[in-house]
């Protein structure tokens, strides 16, 4: 077993692949399909209790008592506990790398509500049906305190903290402000370019709450096993990220807990958190019994995270022949009541979109806020839909300014192959950071293919009369995981049949990746898909991986597995070469079989009963990955909108997504990745925002009215895989799962404006919004 | 988990009745059950299941009006023939959108009712062609036109007496009639909805019929609206005139509330224009060749 | 309160309280394809046949369905067309999570063996009732078509 290798994986020309590229069947489709049960709920313990969280009915109040005695005296009620049973120890819930660039204002159960849903105190019973009644019988002394909602105001004010204790790190100002983060970074001089520029365009955007909305909800059971370790089940993005926080605040070693992850029902970002999981584990250790918690949708909609709602100014200077010259983008975010990823998402926001455009003067400035407002975390695309918005509505802004088509504007200043990321060397997750210079680019073929798949010069006649027609397109770019910080790795032992078994710490959360980690392993080893055996993400049984975010698995984590098959690839040619009394690069596996240069061939289970039985070895290997580049993959998507404008409803008539992934390892999950991410998008757009009642309250914690796309909304999609070939990727990949869902707001409401000529700065443009527009604008 | 202390079972509406009777407590009747087992009223101490009474058939009148019983499934409703061939099929559209199947299979026309949310969707298309409501305390038999069933959000006249069915009456079969709900994405409660249905005789409206749906406490019939249109024909070309006074008078007789679904400014302009709309298609669609 | 029903074709005795759903009654007696969403009848994810027709489980009592035919995915398993939309699923890429799968498949299935013409149209209606944050419903929807069109 080796230890950590800085080489790149193998990479072969695309017509010689065998497996990647093709849309094998999904490795856990049968099952799924079937129904079987692989879920966290779907599984109990003997003894199991129930878990329900009693929350704070005020955004900001001193809990200064809990009686829990008449809950305790009630029926199957076992434990409650509220902030004097528990060592308040400081820490983040966001699952990041340690040390996690968030800040370190959290302990499991807060002596003060922040929030209007903050945890007061934990019931653990019989049955779900004792511990809500349970929480009927707590009695709670709460001292209000004055609250604060709106940003600018948080960002003013000092008489009122939402954080008094200083973070021991230093990332945010608890103690002095309510900035949970800042951020300021200047490449070149903006306003010496501005002045000279021959167009200044100044907008203000504003970005909604939105909520991932995964149909399985968070949940979680632990207990304790026969060697008496702590065991957490739990549908999370993080397991190893998980083991070492609880770890922390429970005051146990990593090697006393195992964290599993079964089968998830989606996350995007919402399980890239611990958010119940400390609740549980605490629970079982105080009552000694399994316990399981299972947030309600009405729990998911209060308690759980949020897309950093954002207000964006953007200043662009441009010169009439189209040159962009500069770009300001100030942000100011609303990190909810606790500031995990306040930093990282809000750093994504400039860092993951201003280089589409590299211009030579860039200012990017984060106000990062508390409020006592619900919290926000990661959700897909991590603060890259914000500033996508942003962004992609202003280059339509400039373009409509210097009577110059939007699209013509975009091609002519959008980075290229070779050219580095301006921003990239400024910022980096707090530390130093990694100069990024595009090593490939689809991006110009995606433009061409996705421009005319809309048929952006011949838009369609409206079809009906009061109903205008518009066209609207975006760019978006996002990364490959995290470079530097990003790594994974992967254990692969051969057996008898020739079947291999592939341990990775890597997150399937729906997305397919121990698919897409099994076809690299297949590739890299010459057997077939159906070979490979993957387990995943057990921290007993597999070994470390970061976890599903940042869009890392393919890339990141595909490294190692590439790696740990080439290892054990080498291994077998190592064991023939020997026998066959040849050299070991001689030795080729391929198609089930290993051939030498004499005409030599076994296939690859008379291989593995060679290596166990006569050479004696157990043919296998570890292996981690690193990668010091994060490779952007692109999108250009487009939008077909139709504009009731009497009504304000938008219809989106036809999508279409051209995206350069690098390498496509399985075209199919690519494309649903895609098309998953549009309908989410969609949403941001159009449909969903979290609705707050002024005093911190969620008016709308159910999906009759949080509207996410049903099959009804969606319109006709075309999905265009632009490939191109990375180096640094596993056979020339990049990533998927994020970039596509930054472009289609910006599109669709590029396309509003294009319908009706009037511009949308706030999102989502529900048939209210677009018709007070259109009212307004009507004089 | 909801704190019901019984369920119980009807095999008829006189037992239905005695059941709810015999308390002890608050109970309520349940056919589809989905509005209830949502909103798990705490207040609710038992239920009396009454699919087993008999009460879901959708049945021509012998007078050749429809009968649509209490407990008969909005898909069924949606399905129907007879629903279909009554008075321009609007019934069957109607039904068609409330919701999704899984909601439709269970979902019945007297819960849509009998909720009585502002925005139950069965209602204003069932105003606008003088439905009756019939209903039994167990003894008697009465019904009461639907105009007046409605009291208020949640409220009908009923109190414990069990609804058996909806009957509309034959003089509307041949009434044109359409309507439409306003929501914010596809499937969705409604916004606004309106409905709107004319007794023609040649190419000139008898009666009008306008009634709204989700913009006040009840289903509300835009009366002013309605009368204005009398006596008009509509191949006429100030038909269209009339029909736009029409759309704003009916925006009068709304009295929407601001909620964080849609403000009451919105909703009042969208009734103007939906009627409108209503109105001129239903113009428009007597007079095209078939 | 003891109910009698038939369960996937076999006849069942329940023990459940009055104010139980059919979604934790069905759970509680194994039937774990039918999943939790929502609890509120707007996510689908509890879809299950009441005499062969698509209800959500989570808002219908558990006592409605005393003396009726409840059919879940796993009493489905067998069934030729079933398997030939599961097939379609696995293999278009329809199925990323997994989560709403059950469902939907159980929704899809009632609109193919109902014999109603099947188009893009048809699909999207009868799917509306099952929510799913992963596909976008593209893949769902031509793999019901794929299925149809074997099918006949």
């Amino acid at each position: 077993m080796t230890t950590k290798v800085e080489d790149r994986p193998a990479l072969r020309p695309p017509e010689k692949l065998a497996t990647v590229g093709e849309s094998v069947v999904k490795i856990d489709g049968q099952k799924l399909a079937r129904g079987e049960p692989a879920f966290t709920d779907d599984y109990q313990r003997p003894g199991m209790l129930f878990a329900k969280v009693l929350r704070s009915p005020h955004p900001h109040a001193h809990i200064r008592y809990v009686d829990a005695s008449r809950a305790l005296a009630h029926p199957g009620v076992v434990s409650v506990l509220w902030h004097q049973d528990i060592k308040p120890i400081l820490h983040t819930r966001a699952g990041q790398s340690y040390p996690e660039p968030s800040p370190y204002d959290t302990v499991v159960l807060p002596a003060k509500a922040r929030f209007v849903g903050d945890r007061v105190a934990f019931v653990a019973a019989e049955s779900l049906h004792a511990a809500e009644e349970a929480l009927q019988l707590i009695e709670v002394q709460y001292e209000e305190l004055p609250a604060i909602f709106d940003m600018a105001e948080a960002l003013q004010r000092t008489d009122v903290l939402i954080h008094e204790i200083p973070d021991p790190r230093g990332i945010s100002e608890a103690g002095r402000s309510n900035v949970a983060a800042r951020i300021d970074l200047h490449v070149g001089d903006v306003d010496a370019a501005l002045a000279q520029a021959d167009v200044v365009v100044e907008r203000t955007y504003q970005l909604p709450r939105v909520q991932a909305s995964h149909i399985e909800p968070h949940v979680a059971i632990s207990w304790i096993d026969e060697d008496g370790r702590l065991v957490v089940r739990t549908s999370t993005q993080v397991p190893f990220h998980l083991r070492r926080i609880l770890a922390h605040i429970l005051e146990l070693p990593e090697g006393k807990i195992r964290v599993v992850k079964p089968r998830v029902g989606g996350g995007f970002g919402d399980k890239q958190e611990m958010v119940l999981e400390d609740i549980v584990a605490l629970l079982t250790l105080r009552t000694r019994r399994p316990v399981r918690l299972e947030f309600t949708r009405q729990e998911e909609f209060i308690a759980a995270r949020f897309r950093h709602p954002q207000r964006i100014t953007m200043t662009t200077g441009a010169m009439r022949d189209g040159t962009l010259v500069a770009n300001r983008m100030q942000v100011l975010a609303d990190t909810g009541a606790y500031g995990s990823h306040s930093l990282t998402v809000q750093g994504n926001t400039g860092q993951k979109v201003l280089p589409m455009y590299p211009l030579a003067n860039i200012h990017f400035h984060v106000d990062c806020v508390y409020t006592n407002h619900p919290i926000s975390g990661a959700f897909r695309g991590y603060g890259a839909p914000q500033g996508c918005f942003a962004l992609e509505c202003q280059i339509d802004e400039v373009a409509r300014a210097i009577g110059m088509d939007p699209l013509e504007l975009r091609r002519k200043n959008h980075i290229r192959l070779g050219d580095t990321d301006p921003l990239s060397a400024k910022l980096g997750e707090g530390k130093k950071g990694l100069v990024r210079v595009i090593r490939s680019s689809g991006l110009e073929e995606a433009i061409l293919h996705g421009c005319d798949a809309i048929g952006w010069n011949r838009k369609p006649a409206p079809s009906a009369a009061h109903f205008r027609r518009g066209l609207g397109m975006a760019l978006a770019m996002q990364g490959s995981g995290i470079a530097g910080i990003d790594w994974g790795s992967a254990t692969i032992k051969l057996n008898d049949d020739g079947s291999v078994n592939l341990q990775v710490g890597a997150t399937a959360i729906g997305q397919g990746s121990d698919t897409v980690l099994a076809q690299i392993a297949a590739e890299e080893l010459g057997i077939a898909y159906e070979k490979v055996i993957v387990l995943s993400s057990d921290t007993d049984l597999t070994p470390f991986d970061v976890g599903a975010y940042a869009s890392s698995t393919t890339y990141v984590s595909g490294g190692a597995v590439a790696k740990a098959a080439r290892q054990l690839r080498e291994q077998l040619a190592s064991i023939l070469a020997e026998k066959w009394d040849c050299v070991s690069e001689e030795v080729i596996l391929a198609d089930d079989m290993a051939r030498g240069p004499m005409g030599q061939a076994m296939t690859i289970q008379e291989v593995a009963l060679h290596a166990l039985y006569v050479a004696k070895v157990q043919p296998g290997a570890t292996a981690s990955h690193l990668s010091n580049e994060s490779p952007p993959p692109f999108a250009a998507q487009f939008a077909d909108v139709e504009v009731d404008t009497e009504t304000g409803q938008v219809f989106v008539r036809k999508f279409v997504s051209a995206v350069d992934v690098g390498t496509v390892v399985h075209p199919l999950l690519t494309e649903g990745q895609i098309e998953g991410a549009v309908a989410q998008a969609m949403g941001y757009a159009l449909w969903e925002e979290v609705q707050l009642d002024g005093q911190g309250r969620v008016l709308n914690p159910t999906f009759l009215d949080y509207k996410i796309a049903s099959a009804l909304d969606m319109p006709e999609m075309e999905t265009i895989l632009v490939p191109s070939q990375e180096p640094t990727g596993p056979f020339g990949a990049k990533a998927a799962g994020e970039v596509p869902i930054d472009g289609p707001a910006p599109a669709i409401i590029n396309a509003i404006a294009d319908a009706v000529g009037v511009r949308l700065y706030r999102i989502p443009a529900t048939p209210e919004r677009v018709w007070r527009a259109l009212q307004e604008a009507s004089g | 988990m909801w704190n019901l202390k019984d369920y119980r079972y009807a095999n008829s509406a006189a037992e239905a009745v005695a059941l709810m009777r015999r308390g002890p407590g608050r109970g309520l009747y349940i056919a589809g059950g989905t509005d209830l087992f949502q909103a798990q009223p705490a207040d609710c101490d038992f239920v009396v299941d009454i699919n087993g009474a008999g009460l879901g058939g959708v049945a021509r009148t012998p007078d050749g009006g429809l009968f649509l019983g209490a407990t008969a499934s909005l898909e069924r409703i949606a399905r129907s023939n007879f629903v279909h061939d009554f008075a321009g099929g609007t019934i069957a559209v109607v039904a068609q959108r409330c919701g999704n199947r899984p909601v439709r299979t269970v979902g019945t026309i007297g819960g849509n009712l009998c909720h009585g949310l502002p925005s139950a969707d069965m209602a204003p298309i069932l105003l606008a062609l003088d439905a009756k409501a019939h209903f039994t305390d167990g003894k008697e038999k009465q019904s009461i036109s639907l105009s007046e069933f409605f009291l208020g959000p949640r409220q009908t006249v009923l109190g414990d007496r069990l609804l058996l069915g909806i009957e509309i009456p034959p003089h509307t079969r041949d009434w044109h009639t359409a309507a439409k709900k306003l929501s914010r994405t596809a499937e969705d409660i409604s916004l606004v909805h309106v409905a709107v249905a004319m007794e023609l005789t040649g190419q000139t409206i008898q009666t009008a019929r306008i009634v709204l749906g989700a913009v006040a406490p009840t289903p509300v019939r835009a009366i002013p609206a309605e009368e204005f249109l009398s006596q008009l024909d509509i191949t006429l070309p100030e038909a269209t005139t009339r029909f736009e006074a029409a759309a704003k008078l009916a925006a009068a007789d709304a009295q929407p509330v601001s909620d964080h679904r849609a403000s009451a400014e919105y909703r009042c302009a969208m009734v103007e224009i939906m009627t409108r709309r209503l109105l001129k298609n239903l113009a428009a669609s007597w007079s095209a060749p078939p | 309160m003891r109910i009698d029903l038939i369960l996937n074709a076999v006849a069942t005795t329940w023990e459940i309280a009055p104010g139980e759903t059919l979604l934790d009654a069905l759970r509680r007696y194994g039937c774990l394809s039918v999943k939790r969403g929502c609890e509120t009848g707007d996510c689908g994810a509890c879809t299950v046949l009441l005499n062969g027709e698509p209800v959500n489980a989570c808002v219908v009592a558990a006592g409605r369905v005393r003396e009726h035919r409840i059919t879940t995915m796993e009493g489905l398993c067998e069934d030729p067309l079933m398997q030939r939309l599961q097939e379609a699923f696995v293999v278009g890429g329809a199925i990323q999570c997994g989560y709403c799968s059950p469902g939907m498949l159980l929704s899809m299935y009632v609109l193919l063996k109902e014999g109603g013409s099947v188009d893009v149209t048809t699909i999207r209606e009868a799917l509306s009732g099952n929510l799913c944050r992963c596909t976008g419903y593209v893949k769902p929807v031509q793999a019901v078509l794929l299925a149809w069109e074997e099918q006949r």
